[in-house]
């Protein structure tokens, strides 16, 4: 019998990294691209929060408010200001947004460890209340919280591409951005809705994962390795295929150093990304289309 | 007059690197920062073949050059061979290791092998801390110094060795740059369909300059290790493959010497210069961005820009290239 409580470590990180996958599938539907920045907004609103309440004195809700709206400036900046411009003149290809996106995965890195300071900072609890046990595991509050919400945002993003008419045109923008046009859809506002959007999961996922390990200005690349790792096993065939992809990635974190030890943790990652990118770069759910 | 111009950026630099060794001098802490710089000038030079020539971006560069510094200190502290081995295997090993994460990304676009070779860096950072053969945490110390031929260079001689590798590397990637192969890469990067029907494999292409690269970048390592007699796990941060990323940038893209400019800019900015010491990185990094947005072709290019508009005549020369 494995331990009841690295479950429940599976289930925290699991929710975590499927957030994480879920902004990047936002933003590769709407704007057809990786944005590697999205574990450094995560890092933004968990690293920003903390620092407005401990450093700063802020009460709680002044603090995530201020977080949040920072990451959102972020996220619409990175698409504003520096993908669009440079997608316009680089006219297609991947490389010169991939090499502003690591820019940008760089600056934010070292204007957040600039501004909140370089070590690291204790996650910001967003409730108290009573622990509770389920069998031998114990489950805390901040627990309960991380999986709930992020099972509510899967339900939301489910809804919101299915019903809404800007949901529905995200993958159109996506998929042919140049067609989406000539069909008169407001390829502009919409790539910019994805990006804003998958800004604010990132950072509800960054804000609510930060009380499990803390936040320290230099964990942005990690979540975003992680998140991408976690997209790529998934799949981009459903919107819930990162949900998936961040439990097997999870999985794979919690049991591989128990019974491996702490070190074999970063192996197996890389064999799993090597295997995956390998054999199934397509991940688990794949999206079959009529021909 | 073609040759003239295209020896004419090789010529600058070897100006440069004289009046840099000059200003050196016997100076102890501008003999570091000499080699320091050239350490960096390899490893971007490394990044400039594969991400210029080749388009696509590995951020493994840590990694490679560790491995070249590793290789010098085994060969220094595990047998009696001359340390000049280490030079040699290091790039070996890198390249081997390219050639795999790039195999396994062959045909995915170049956000996967970004990602893989993140891992790579992060996994092999991991295993040099828990390794105790190659010294743990600790790394390894007391390398012993380079001798060639029962030669041994002192230590001002050492920063004129180094200035002359990243001077002939530089010298090299430039010529392979204007070689048919590198004008088949070069075409390989903005129309791969063209050169596949062509019959060049593109994959294999792109896995060559890989290889190469890393090779390049391992060499930077094992300078910096034979320079400073010692490696730890911690020397080549993943702060360096941003910035190794950022030096053909800086500099510009154009030629390989924008490399090795940009790595003397780096050096200068986040070392040298005291009142940038806490917020350099920073900088740097919102300069590359300002440097991609206004001026693509980074500082060689921008300067390139303002010759032919102060003297027109000069730009009929270069249309071609």
């Amino acid at each position: 019998m494995i331990e009841p409580q690295l479950w429940v470590s599976v289930f925290e990180i699991g929710s975590f990294f499927s957030l994480i996958a879920l902004a990047y599938l936002l933003i590769l539907e709407g704007a057809g691209f990786f944005n590697f920045a999205i574990g450094p907004y995560a890092m933004v609103a968990g690293l920003g929060t903390s620092w407005l309440v401990i450093e700063k004195k802020f009460s709680l809700i002044p603090a995530v408010s201020i977080a949040v709206a920072i990451v959102l400036v972020l996220a619409a900046a990175t698409e504003v200001v520096i993908i669009r411009r440079i997608r316009k003149r680089s006219g297609g290809g991947d490389l010169p947004a991939l090499v502003a996106v690591a820019a940008v995965v760089f600056a934010i890195e070292q204007a957040a460890g600039l501004s909140f300071g370089r070590r690291p900072l204790p996650g910001q609890r967003l409730a108290t209340f009573h622990r509770f046990d389920i069998g031998s595991a114990i489950v805390q509050p901040t627990s309960i919280i991380l999986v709930g919400t992020t099972l509510a945002l899967f339900v939301l993003v489910t809804l919101w591409i299915k019903t809404t008419a800007t949901g529905r045109s995200l993958r159109a923008v996506g998929d042919n951005s140049g067609a989406a046009q000539l069909l008169g859809l407001p390829v502009g506002r919409i790539r910019l809705v994805a990006f804003l959007v998958a800004g604010f999961i990132a950072a509800a996922a960054g804000l609510l994962f930060a009380p499990k390990a803390g936040v320290s200005f230099d964990r942005g690349l990690r979540w975003t390795v992680s998140g991408f790792l976690a997209l790529v096993i998934g799949g981009t065939g459903s919107t819930w295929a990162p949900l998936l992809g961040g439990f097997v990635l999870a999985a794979t974190q919690v049991f591989v150093p128990y019974y491996l030890g702490g070190a074999a943790t970063d192996y197996a990652t890389l064999v799993l990304a090597l295997v995956f990118f390998a054999f199934r770069p397509q991940g688990m759910f794949t999206r079959r289309v009529r021909t | 007059m073609r040759i003239a111009n295209e020896y004419k950026s090789g010529a600058v630099s070897v100006v440069g690197a004289v009046l840099l060794i000059v200003w050196v001098g016997s100076n102890a802490y501008r003999q570091d920062l000499f080699t320091l710089a050239a350490t960096y000038a390899l490893i971007g030079l490394g990044v400039y073949l594969p991400y210029v020539l080749g388009g696509s971006l590995a951020l493994a560069y840590n990694a490679y050059a560790a491995v070249g510094a590793y290789a010098v200190g085994l060969v220094s502290s595990k047998t009696g061979l001359p340390v000049a081995l280490g030079w040699l295997a290091g790039p070996v090993v890198a390249a081997t290791i390219a050639v795999v994460l790039g195999m396994a990304t062959r045909r995915l676009s170049g956000f996967y092998l970004a990602a893989v070779t993140l891992l790579f860096s992060t996994a092999f950072g991991t295993w040099l801390i828990d390794t105790d053969w190659i010294g743990s945490s600790g790394g390894i110390g007391g390398i012993r110094p380079l001798g060639l031929f029962g030669w041994q260079p002192t230590r001002y001689q050492f920063v004129v060795l180094s200035a002359l590798v990243v001077l002939i590397i530089a010298f090299l990637v430039d010529r392979l740059r204007m070689s048919p192969w590198g004008v088949v890469l070069r075409t390989a990067r903005s129309v791969p369909l063209a050169v596949e029907s062509a019959g060049a494999r593109v994959p294999t292409l792109n896995l060559v300059v890989l290889a190469i690269g890393a090779g390049i970048a391992s060499l930077g390592g094992s300078l910096f290790a034979t320079s400073v007699h010692g490696i730890t796990p911690e020397t080549f941060t993943l702060t360096i493959v941003f910035l190794s990323l950022f030096m053909p940038l800086i500099g510009g893209i154009g030629t390989p010497w924008g490399a090795v400019l940009g790595a003397v800019i780096i050096v200068e900015l986040t070392l040298n210069f005291s009142a940038f010491s806490s917020s350099g990185t920073l900088i740097l990094s919102l300069g590359v961005l300002v440097i991609l947005m206004v001026a693509p072709r980074g500082v060689l290019g921008y300067i390139d820009t303002v010759r032919k508009r102060l003297m027109p005549d000069a730009s009929a020369q270069d249309g071609v290239r």
